[in-house]
């Protein structure tokens, strides 16, 4: 039982911010790609915290990282 | 101590986990203008650590390892903590002294450094909690700094005790309330930023964590002052999330509150230490 967050590349990509990649407390966890525009998460290093989503959402207004249910955080850091 | 260190056996390294081996590859060494916007791409000086999810705490080790100038070497001393827990996991050199007495074990450090190599620069951080700095390591912590020892020091005043069970500190307000400490705190927060004004500090900041660019830049300020003139003092607001009673994702809330109050920006600087950075900013290294 585990939550962790996810990118919604779509979103993501209309920015670039890179805001929740320094926010978050996780070293390594939340970083950012150049080709395509957008950030992504490292699953298995994610604590579920949802600071990022805190950033994303409420001090950006930007809505492009959740956070998804994942069993063995199997899920992948994008979508 | 060189970048050499980090260096992998080309005939281990078919062993060796990648984060070791990002670690060579990817990791920012060797060049003093790295800082905290290298994080979305680089490799961490830190690796994961056992703090708790959204702990202030950690972010403040992300932004200081990005931002130190000369990482391959610099020496930090810590000191009993919850930022004693991540020390295993940095790949720098740490020291581990007593309770308390981490300035003086730095002091040493600087002075051993300079003597055995005269033509390298080596810095010495001091990373330590309230607990660490304000109560029990006050006298260690002022001696040092009236002996103008050139290391900087940085304390992380999360304004309680809060890995024994949250009894009050020295940095805790007057009248908050915390599990160990029901009856509120009778006395005053000690002005821990000014004592170190009194006592000699040549470069001194109060801020807290929220804003990842003014860290970088207090941390490099005060490690380019202590380099040349003498001791620097950095505070900064790291709230422990669970001892408030905050969710995970609120700890940045809450350091935006104390911004507007107690943890106002705040920086001093001596004369000599101005004229250093202004030639550090003519540099473009600040």
């Amino acid at each position: 039982m585990y939550y962790v967050a996810q990118v919604i590349r779509d979103e993501c990509s209309k920015y670039n911010c890179k805001q929740c990649t320094l926010f978050c407390p996780e070293p390594n966890t939340l970083m950012y790609k150049d080709e395509g525009h957008h950030a992504f998460v490292n699953t298995l290093r994610c604590k579920g915290c949802a600071l990022c989503v805190y950033v994303c959402s409420d001090l950006l207004k930007r809505d492009s990282i959740e956070m998804v249910y994942a069993e063995n955080r199997d899920v992948a850091g994008v979508r | 101590m060189s970048v050499k260190i980090f260096k992998i056996n080309e005939d281990l390294k078919e062993f060796m986990p990648q984060e070791i081996i990002d670690l060579e590859e990817k990791a920012t060494w060797g060049n003093p203008k790295r800082g905290v916007m290298d994080l979305p791409y680089a490799k961490e000086l830190i690796e994961e650590h056992s703090l708790c999810a959204g702990c202030p705490e950690s972010v403040a080790f992300r932004y200081i390892l990005a931002s130190l100038p000369n990482p391959e070497d610099t020496v930090i001393v810590n000191s009993t903590g919850c930022s004693s827990l991540v020390f295993p996991h940095i790949a720098l050199h740490t020291v581990h002294p007593l309770f308390g007495n981490q300035n003086s074990v730095a002091s040493g450090i600087k002075r051993v450094l300079e003597w055995r190599f005269p033509d390298k620069v080596k810095d010495v951080v001091v990373i330590a909690g309230d607990g660490a700095t304000i109560d029990i390591g006050l006298d260690c912590t002022l001696q040092s700094f009236f002996r103008q020892e050139k290391i900087t020091t940085i304390c992380f005043d999360n304004e309680v005790y809060a890995n024994t069970g949250g009894q009050d500190s020295g940095a805790t307000p007057r009248g908050m309330e915390f599990k160990m400490a029901p009856g509120g705190k009778q006395w005053d927060k000690v002005p821990m930023w000014q004592l170190a004004i009194d006592s000699g500090c040549h470069y001194v900041a109060r801020l807290s964590v929220s804003s990842p660019k003014k860290v970088e830049q207090v941390v490099k300020k005060a490690i380019y002052v202590a380099r040349e003139v003498g001791p620097t003092y950095i505070h900064l607001y790291t709230p422990c999330i669970l001892e408030i009673g905050l969710n995970a994702d609120q700890g940045l809330w809450e350091m935006r509150q104390r911004d507007k109050e107690r943890f106002k920006f705040f920086e001093y600087m001596t004369d000599e230490a101005k004229e250093v950075i202004e030639r550090k900013k003519k540099e473009g290294l600040l």
